[in-house]
């Protein structure tokens, strides 16, 4: 029998959890409590008290921790296993993943084993008059949002984008916290990581203000980077210049990148196909620079200047500076 | 090295994919068609280890007859042979009964020790195949993947993670799905091209040939169903162009940053 669940796997560094799995959880609480369901976070390894009664405070009515120290750090192999077995026995309708790299690392092979749908980068989800979930997917580039059903397969399992949804915080809020040891000492982890590297990079989804960079800024990406300095905002960029690696790949702006919610952004050298505008819809106020006066990304704007942003930017910088 | 396959996706451009509001149905019969780029970059991968290590380059696709010229575009580059998997009963399919496929005609190819595919395709944007596929082979994966090497028998990979990347290892078979843009695709090659299109002989194997019934693979073995399409309109922008020269131009800017507290 299925139960009326919704299913939140927690992806966390340590004792910080990821904002996309907060948001997922804040969406889902709302889903449940029109409809009957109750929410379940999905923790996974030793984690402090704290991170368990966080997923309980942002919206889990009862937390599943998956108790193992092997399971602190993210293993495709371990992950399905012990998900793969514990949804196996508990049948909850709904399993949503943050489409991060580990999530939809995780997901694609987790459905496959299940055999069941799996919907990929949902920026919307409805459950309908049957308590189907609907899930809203982009495709074409941003142009159209596809909606998808998992009809019979359960659970109904989608990844979901980051920035998409609210956190909701409740600090009162109460829950049942069950712990479960899996059984993987015979588990191999097929993929070892000799080295990882990462940085605290700024979470773009976040970001007030946004300075975008795109082909048309010329040879001098640091001239971008000045101009944020003076204008205390983030800065992003279009695919072309994250895969030129001028910049990480997580100040990536559009469909395969980030969605800026920024108040203000201000877009330099971008001509705007539909992958990158689709990252500035939810902006306030777009304001942007590009030489071609014909350029898409003019038809996104609420200010469009039409000019040379390698001129342009340093005579920006030199009038912030004071210089004139 | 044993052979190295390749999935493939032939996808229509973006651009030129026009949604008609009124049936809510895409047009794609003005787009024109390319070999998704992130595949272009894992063929790329693919064809710089055999260079090294020795080994085929084995184009694997699942699509209608008409992807058989961007395959041959594939063995211009340099592939050492396309397959093309092809039926009617493969239509319509969503990830599942795709991934079932491939892996079928990946088993009967044989003889892998590498299985590459881009990370995503550029119109579905899903990049949830590589996964189910490596889940059918029971084979390890690394997804997202910037660098493939064989190094002392041992596939050492790069791959992206939140906020930076991993150097992973593992023994193959393995599948790997690699990112757009992590290596330069090279151009075909001019008398492979000819040989590709009058002396290549591109296998096409269909359902019978993969021993797949007809209910497991296309939209009958499909587990996800598209109920609706809906066209995302852009808010609208204001859209006011500020004219004059540099000076004017960047002095207005400032006062729009001003009045913004983007300052």
């Amino acid at each position: 029998m299925i139960k009326k669940e919704l299913w939140v796997v927690v992806e966390r560094d340590g004792s910080e959890i990821e904002d996309v799995s907060l948001e997922i959880l804040g969406k889902s609480a709302v889903i449940a409590k029109s409809s009957g369901y109750n929410v379940t976070g999905i923790v996974l390894g030793t984690p402090e008290d704290a991170v368990v009664r966080d997923v309980i405070r942002y919206g889990a009515d009862r937390v599943i921790l998956l108790k193992h120290e092997r399971l602190n750090q993210y293993s495709n192999d371990l992950y399905v296993k012990v998900l793969f077995d514990l949804i196996s026995s508990e049948l909850p309708a709904a399993l949503l993943v943050g489409a991060t790299y580990y999530g939809r690392d995780l997901a694609g092979r987790l459905a496959a084993r299940l055999r069941t749908g799996l919907t990929a980068n949902a920026i919307n989800i409805k459950m309908d008059e049957k308590g189907l979930l609907v899930f809203g997917v982009p495709a074409y580039g941003g142009k159209i949002m596809a909606e998808i059903v998992c009809e019979t397969a359960r659970p109904q399992m989608s990844t979901v984008r980051p920035g998409t949804f609210s956190k909701v915080f409740d600090q009162g809020k109460q829950g049942e916290i069950v712990e479960v040891v899996p059984e993987i000492s015979k588990v191999q982890d097929r993929v070892k990581v000799i080295e990882r590297k990462t940085n605290k990079s700024k979470d773009l989804t976040k970001s007030e203000k946004t300075i975008v960079g795109g082909n048309g800024v010329g040879g001098d990406f640091s001239l971008v980077w000045k101009l944020a300095e003076l204008t205390h905002s983030d800065v992003g960029v279009t695919r072309p210049l994250a895969d030129k690696g001028i910049v990480p790949r997580e100040l990536q702006v559009g469909t395969t990148g980030y969605s800026l919610k920024s108040k203000v952004a201000l877009i330099l050298g971008v001509s705007g196909s539909e992958h990158f505008t689709s990252g500035i819809r939810d902006c306030g106020t777009v304001i942007s620079v590009d030489i071609d006066k014909g350029s898409e990304i003019f038809n996104h704007s609420d200010y469009c200047v039409v000019g040379d942003a390698a001129e342009i930017i340093p005579a920006v910088i030199k009038k912030l500076e004071g210089k004139i | 090295m044993r052979n190295i396959i390749v999935c493939v996706k032939v996808v229509p451009k973006a651009d030129n994919v026009i949604f008609d509001p009124a049936t809510k149905r895409l047009d794609r019969s003005k787009a024109e068609n390319q070999i998704n780029d992130a595949d272009k970059t894992a063929i790329e991968i693919a064809l710089r280890l055999r260079e090294k290590n020795g080994g085929k380059v084995i184009l694997l696709s699942m699509g209608p007859p008409l992807f058989e010229n961007y395959l041959k575009l594939g063995v211009a580059m340099g592939a050492d042979d396309a397959i093309l998997l092809s039926d009617r009963n493969f239509g319509g399919a969503d990830t599942y009964p795709t991934a079932l496929v491939l892996s079928t005609a990946i088993t009967k190819i044989g003889d892998y020790d590498l299985i590459l595919a881009g990370e995503e395709s550029s119109d579905a944007a899903l990049g949830q195949l590589p996964g189910q596929i490596a889940e059918f082979l029971d084979i390890p994966q690394v997804l997202f993947a910037s660098s493939v090497k064989l190094e002392g028998g041992k596939l050492r990979v790069r791959r992206r993670i939140k906020g930076g990347h991993e150097t992973v290892e593992t023994s193959g078979p393995v599948m790997v799905s690699v990112e757009m843009g992590a290596v330069q695709p090279r151009f075909p090659n001019f008398e492979k091209m000819k040989w590709a299109i009058s002396g290549f002989h591109l296998k096409i194997w269909n359902s019978t040939e993969l021993n797949l019934r007809e209910d497991v693979t296309g939209l009958k073995g499909s587990l996800t169903l598209v109920k609706g399409l809906i066209e995302i309109t852009p808010s609208k922008r204001k859209r006011v162009f500020i004219d004059g020269n540099v000076e004017e131009k960047s002095s207005r800017l400032v006062e729009l940053l001003k009045e913004r507290s983007l300052e």
